[in-house]
C-alpha cells in the first residue's frame, strides 16, 4: 500500500471537504481560538504580574484547565447546544488560555525589578511602567506562551471533526471509517506538518523580539562599561 | 540511584513496547480463539464485535438451550473475516448475519436488490459447508430519515420525494456514506435528488442534534438505532430498492442445518423478532448497560420461547 497516494493525488486538494478546504478550516479554528484566548489571558496576566496579586488564581485555574478533556467537553457542548464554529472555538480557546496566562504573568512579574524601580523613581505612572518597561521585557516570554498555546490548539483542533466541524481531523475519521489508510496518513502528516510550521514561525517571531531586548541590553551594558571606564580614568587623574 | 531509576524506566518502556508488538493487527481486531477439542455435539454460537450481534447470539444460544441442546457461546469474535473463517474451520457453528452484506461478501457483483432476490441468491453464493436459515423480518440497514416537521411541511415520505427539496438541503451521514453506492451518488442517479452538500458525521448524537436544529435536513441512520424512535423521525420509503436489505439471518454449518430441533428453535426466534424488538434490545444493552444474556433471556420469556 502506498501511504502517500492520497497526499500526492492532486484531485484531493481543491474542493469542498478536500485538503485545502479542511486546512483552511483547521487554521481558522486555531487562529480564532488562540486570538480569543490571548484577548482574555494577556490582560489578566498583565494585571496579575504587575500587582503580584492573585497568582494563586493563575496556578489553580491553569492546572484545572489543563485537566479538562477537550474532546469530551466539545461533544458535550455540541450535543447540548448544537454544532457550529461558535461552539468549537471557545472550547479550543479554553485549552489555549493557561499557557498564555501563566507565561504573561510570569513575564510581567519577572521583569527586571531595577528597571521597574528606576521607572517609578523618574516619575512614570503605573500604566507607563506596564507598557513601556514591563511589557517590552515580558514580550519574548508572552510570545513563547502563545507559541505553546498554538501548538496545543493546532494539534487538538483535530477533534472539531467529531463535532461535524471539519478541519484536518476529518481525514483521520473518514480514512478510518473507509479503511482508507493513505487518507488517514495524509491527515496525520498534514496536522504534524502544520504544527511544526507554526511552531517554527512563532519561534522566529520570538527570536526577533528577543533580539531587540538583547540588543538593548548589550547597548546598556556598553554605556555602563564606558561610564565605569571614564570614572576610573577620572579617579586616576 | 540514577542508574537504578533509569533501568526501571527502560524496563517499563520495554514492557510497554512488548505489549504493543503482541498485537499484529493495528486496529486491534481480536483473533479467533484456536480450535479446541470441545464436545463434538455442542453447538457453538458465535457473534461479531458489536452489541447487536451479541444480543442475537444470546437469543440463538438461549433458544437452543431451552430445547435441551448442548450449547456453548463464543461472543465478540471480531469482524466478519474473522468469524467467517472460524465458521468454515468448524470452531463456531452458528453466527448472526445480515442478508445483503453477507451476499456482497461472497459475491461482489451480485445484482439482487429486493429482500426476496437477496434471499434467493444467498444460498448459491455461500461456500460449501455453510447454509442460511430463514431470514427474519427484523433488519438493520441504512435508512434515510427526516424530522416529522420537515416531512409534513414538504410532503416528503419517500426517497422519490427528495428531488423536490434536495437543491436547498444538506444531507448528513457517516463519512463512509459518501463512497457508498446508496449514498449521495445513488440518490442522484436513481432518485434524481442532488443535495447542496454532504456533511460527514462521526457521532450519531451530533448528527441527531443537527437534524433537530435544522442544520441538516436529511440524514441516514440504522433502522435499529433508538434515535429514530426517540426523536420521532420519519423513515423514507425506498421504492426503487436502492438500499440493499439487511435482514437478520443465521449463518450455520451443515451440521446445525441438519439438526431439526436446532433449526426449529432458531427459526422460531427469527420469525418472532422484529426491527422494533431489536432496537429495544440494543438500547437496553447500550444505554442501560444490561447484560446481553439477561436482555435476550427476558425477550425469549416474553415471547414464550424459553
Amino acid at each position: 500500500m502506498n501511504l502517500l497516494q492520497y497526499l500526492t493525488d492532486p484531485a484531493n486538494w481543491p474542493g469542498d471537504g478536500r485538503i485545502l478546504d479542511l486546512l483552511a478550516e483547521h487554521l481558522g479554528y486555531t487562529a480564532a481560538a488562540v486570538l480569543i484566548a490571548a484577548l482574555i489571558a494577556v490582560p489578566i496576566g498583565v494585571l496579575i504580574g504587575h500587582t503580584g496579586r492573585g497568582s494563586f488564581v493563575v496556578i489553580g485555574s491553569s492546572n484545572a484547565a489543563r485537566a479538562i478533556p477537550t474532546l469530551g467537553l466539545l461533544v458535550l457542548v455540541v450535543v447540548l447546544l448544537g454544532t457550529g464554529t461558535e461552539k468549537i472555538v471557545p472550547v479550543l480557546a479554553l485549552l489555549a488560555l493557561p499557557a498564555i496566562l501563566t507565561a504573561t504573568a510570569a513575564g510581567i512579574g519577572g521583569a527586571d525589578r531595577d528597571a521597574v524601580h528606576a521607572a517609578r523613581a523618574i516619575g512614570m505612572t503605573e500604566s507607563q511602567i506596564v507598557f513601556r518597561v514591563e511589557w517590552p521585557l515580558a514580550l519574548p516570554l508572552v510570545i513563547s506562551g502563545l507559541r505553546s498555546a498554538t501548538l496545543q490548539v493546532v494539534a487538538t483542533a483535530t477533534v472539531a471533526a467529531f463535532a461535524a466541524g471539519g478541519g484536518l481531523g476529518q481525514l483521520l475519521i473518514s480514512g478510518q471509517r473507509n479503511n482508507d489508510y493513505p487518507q488517514m496518513f495524509a491527515g496525520a502528516v498534514l496536522i504534524a506538518g502544520l504544527a511544526i510550521v507554526l511552531d517554527v514561525l512563532l519561534g522566529a517571531v520570538g527570536w526577533l523580539t528577543g533580539r531587540t531586548t538583547r540588543a538593548r541590553r548589550a547597548a546598556d551594558q556598553a554605556v555602563r562599561d564606558k561610564e565605569a571606564a571614564s570614572q576610573r580614568s577620572e579617579a586616576l587623574t | 540511584m540514577k542508574i537504578k531509576k533509569l533501568t526501571v524506566t527502560i524496563a517499563a518502556l520495554a514492557l510497554a513496547l512488548a505489549g504493543c508488538a503482541g498485537n499484529d493487527d493495528p486496529l486491534g481486531n481480536q483473533s479467533a480463539a484456536p480450535p479446541t477439542q470441545a464436545d463434538q455435539e455442542a453447538i457453538v454460537v458465535g457473534s461479531a464485535n458489536f452489541t447487536e450481534s451479541q444480543v442475537l447470539g444470546e437469543l440463538y444460544a438461549q433458544a437452543l438451550q431451552a430445547k435441551g441442546l448442548n450449547v456453548s457461546t463464543k461472543p465478540n469474535i471480531g469482524s466478519r473475516e474473522v468469524y467467517l473463517k472460524a465458521l468454515q474451520e468448524g470452531t463456531v457453528s452458528i453466527v448472526p448475519e445480515y442478508t445483503g452484506n453477507l451476499l456482497l461478501n461472497y459475491d461482489k457483483d451480485a445484482t439482487a436488490k429486493t429482500a426476496e432476490e437477496v434471499e434467493t441468491a444467498l444460498p448459491e453464493a455461500l461456500p460449501s459447508g455453510l447454509q442460511i436459515l430463514k431470514p427474519s423480518p427484523a433488519a438493520d440497514q441504512d435508512v434515510y430519515v427526516v424530522t416529522k416537521q420537515f416531512a409534513d411541511q414538504n410532503g416528503v415520505a419517500s426517497l422519490a420525494d427528495l428531488k423536490k427539496v434536495s437543491a436547498d438541503s444538506i444531507l448528513g451521514g457517516p463519512s463512509e456514506l459518501a463512497s457508498r453506492a446508496y449514498g449521495p451518488e445513488g440518490l442522484e442517479k436513481i432518485y434524481g435528488a442532488k443535495f447542496k452538500e454532504f456533511k460527514p458525521y462521526d457521532s450519531p448524537a451530533v448528527k441527531s442534534r443537527d437534524l433537530n436544529d435544522g442544520k441538516i435536513q436529511v440524514a441516514t441512520f440504522f433502522t435499529t438505532e433508538s434515535a429514530i424512535i426517540d426523536n420521532g423521525y420519519v423513515q423514507l420509503a425506498d421504492p426503487e430498492a436502492m438500499i440493499l436489505p439487511q435482514n437478520v439471518v443465521p449463518l450455520v454449518t451443515d451440521a446445525v442445518a441438519g439438526n431439526a430441533d436446532a433449526k426449529a428453535a432458531i427459526e422460531a426466534v427469527q420469525a418472532a423478532l422484529t426491527t422494533e424488538d431489536l432496537t429495544a434490545l440494543n438500547k437496553r444493552v447500550d444505554s442501560d448497560h444490561d447484560d446481553p444474556g439477561q436482555v435476550a433471556g427476558d425477550w425469549l420469556k416474553e415471547k414464550g420461547l424459553a
